[in-house]
């Protein structure tokens, strides 16, 4: 079982970092205009806010990044995710349609890549697994894709 | 080919009913300023009718349709021109359906779907009711044509392959249609059951909360009497759900009027409609789902309904295209039918762990507590609420519930098939054939993980089906299983086509 890279925590942390100031700043302008009388600075409300977001964002990355693993196994791909509630997937080659590998700026910033398998289903039709190294991303791409060729279905629908 | 010429009366008729009260509107709002010249209306009207007519002929002369070997080719547009090709192979269905309108000048209008995108592929609107079945049984015929021919050759072979299959065929396929059977015939007994129990009992609930509400407003016009308002205002709600039970009634009876299923090789083409009469085909290799429901009324009576899943028919609307179900049928019946279209054998249903119905009730007794504390609170804070209290009564039924929402969860996996069943007020059994499975998954939220307890959820191109609550280690088992399944049957399936 493979796990994400730890620099995953990073950009998840990030995430973490503009959520609390936005959660912040609009605790602050409410502690500002005061609609409930309860006179509290308005500063002091934004820093404890931030403050108390960030430390729970950044817990929250590192349970998440404890629960992540995956597996490319002979025939399926097998990923186990999720902090409340814990999702066990597998994934046939036979049924991939196509896999993507996507990095965003930050992403890019890091070294990292996310790499996207798409089925024909309804629901869990994409599956991802963000935090890789970028040439992890890159050969488990290929991977991917090789073992979907090689296990061509007659009829992917 | 070109459309049917009486396409352009029937256009030229529907767009005049539409514009028909504007136009009328029109007339009588420009007739009453004056200054204005009625004759120079009628000059104008007449103007706007003569374009209309010029465009209909138009477009008339501009559209084609060809059937040409192993693609349906449209050509139209007046202005803008397109040419659309339809490879025959990738047509999920063929829809036909005819308005009042246009049964009287005898036409039809062809749907082709296929599984990309929500709009319909192809729209012929109209051809003759002749030509709409012709090209009905043409498109079929040369999509199983397309289908053998690709099993025989592979590659850019298939395609001369095709053309002589598809002249074999002919004989063939006229066979098969000749051998087509009826396998469902709804009929007028069934079609009034099925309008009857098509009320939905939650409904029954607007009752309930439309009294205190209506209770109010008729204060004033009953006089203060409380006891003949609250009769009154009873009357009135009950009215109301009588009056929504009679709607949805005539909803179900105008969409499923004549019902017919028949299947014809590997195909079921389906009849209905009252007003407006659809008929459609659904080709079985597609078949992603099977789907029984019976609601709670239903169940009590022993009738049921049936769905047939294809891909591309999630997300849009389910009563229309791709989605052909069997309004209603005795459950042996519906059973025996939904065999017969997918054979899967009858085994034993396994209901999750007695733990998981013990969670259902805390789950439950949590929400009555909730909304108890929500009356308690608006009566101390705000308004005083009478029998605040009352909540607390439902907390009886909080055992009840969960013993119902478990007794309906089950599970099944035989050689081909998983089965997988819940729900009370509509419970639904899935059918979900082996080698139809997309992804399986298991997942457990915190509060299951607490009592061991997790879903599995099993994907296909034609929904999903999620068995919940089952002990983590079987949940697990059953994923592993169903995947191992599909695997199995893909493989197979890759075998049997290899050794052609």
């Amino acid at each position: 079982m493979e796990r994400l890279h730890t620099r995953v925590l990073a950009q998840w942390s990030a995430g973490a970092l503009v959520t609390a100031a936005v959660v912040a700043v609009v605790a602050g302008a409410i502690a500002f205009v005061d609609p409930f009388s309860l006179a509290l600075p308005p500063l002091v409300v934004t820093g404890a806010v931030f403050g108390v977001v960030f430390v729970l964002g950044v817990a929250y990355a590192g349970l998440r990044y404890r629960s992540w693993r995956y597996e490319v196994r002979t025939n399926t791909l097998y990923i186990e995710r999720g902090v409340l509630t814990r999702v066990e997937t597998i994934v046939p080659y036979v049924r991939v349609q196509h896999v993507d590998s996507q990095r965003g700026p930050l992403e890019r910033l890091l070294g990292l890549g996310t790499v996207v398998v798409y089925t024909a289903g309804s629901r869990g039709a994409d599956v991802s697994i963000p935090g890789l190294a970028a040439e992890r991303a890159t050969t488990l791409q290929e991977r991917l894709r090789d073992l979907a060729i090689e296990s061509e279905p007659t009829d992917a629908v | 080919m070109r459309l049917h010429p009486l396409t352009v009366v029937y256009r030229i008729g529907r767009r005049a009913v539409n514009l028909g009260w504007g136009v009328v509107v029109g007339f009588a709002g420009a007739a009453s300023i004056p200054f204005v010249d009625r004759r120079l209306i009628v000059v104008a009207l007449a103007l706007a009718l003569l374009v209309l007519v010029g465009y209909e002929v138009a477009r008339y002369r501009r559209f084609t349709y060809a059937l040409a070997g192993t693609t349906l080719e449209l050509r139209s547009g007046v202005l803008s021109r397109r040419e659309r090709e339809i490879p025959i192979e990738r047509v999920q269905n063929v829809d036909v359906s005819r308005t009042i309108g246009q049964r009287v000048l005898g036409l039809a209008t062809v749907r082709v779907e296929t599984a990309g995108g929500g709009d319909t592929e192809a729209v012929l609107e109209c051809v003759s009711a002749a030509a709409a079945e012709d090209l009905q049984t043409e498109l079929r015929r040369l999509k199983r044509a397309a289908a053998d021919a690709d099993e025989v050759t592979e590659g850019s072979d298939g395609v001369r392959a095709g053309g002589t299959a598809g002249s074999t065929g002919d004989v063939v396929g006229g066979a098969m249609d000749d051998a087509s059977e009826v396998i469902f015939d709804l009929g007028h007994r069934r079609l009034l059951l099925a309008s009857a129990l098509s009320f939905d009992v939650r409904l029954l609930s607007v009752v309930f909360v439309a009294q205190p509400v209506v209770q109010p407003l008729l204060a004033p016009l009953v006089g203060d009497l409380a006891g003949v308002t609250t009769v009154v205002a009873l009357l009135v709600a009950l009215l109301t759900a009588v009056g929504l039970w009679l709607a949805s009634a005539a909803r179900t009876f105008a969409r499923y009027y004549a019902f017919r299923l028949v299947r014809a090789g590997d195909d079921l083409r389906y009849e209905r409609g009252l007003g407006r009469r659809y008929t459609g085909t659904i080709p079985l290799e597609k078949l992603q789902t099977l789907a029984v429901e019976e609601t709670a009324l239903e169940r009590a009576f022993g009738y049921a309904s049936l769905s047939v899943v294809t891909a591309g028919s999630v997300g849009s609307n389910t009563t229309g295209g791709s989605a052909a179900a069997v309004p209603l049928a005795t459950r042996a019946d519906v059973f025996s039918l939904a065999r017969d279209l997918e054979p899967f054998a009858d085994v034993a249903m396994e209901r999750p762990p007695t733990r998981a119905r013990e969670r259902y009730a805390i789950r439950y007794a949590l929400g009555v507590g909730g909304l108890l504390a929500l009356t308690a609170a608006v009566d101390a804070l705000f308004t005083p609420v009478p029998y605040a209290w009352a909540p607390a009564l439902l907390l009886v039924l909080a055992p009840v519930a969960a013993h119902l929402q478990w007794r309906n969860v089950g599970v099944a996996l035989t050689d081909d098939h998983a089965v997988v069943r819940r729900g009370f007020w509509t419970r639904r059994t899935r059918v979900l054939p082996h080698d139809r499975v997309q992804t399986a998954a298991v997942s457990a939220t915190l509060f299951q993980r607490r009592r061991d307890l997790a879903s599995v959820a099993i994907d296909t191109a034609g929904g999903d089906a999620v068995a919940p609550d089952y002990d983590a280690a079987r949940a697990r088992e059953i994923r592993d299983r169903v995947v191992e399944r599909a695997w199995a049957a893909v493989g197979a399936r890759r075998d049997a086509d290899d050794s052609h």
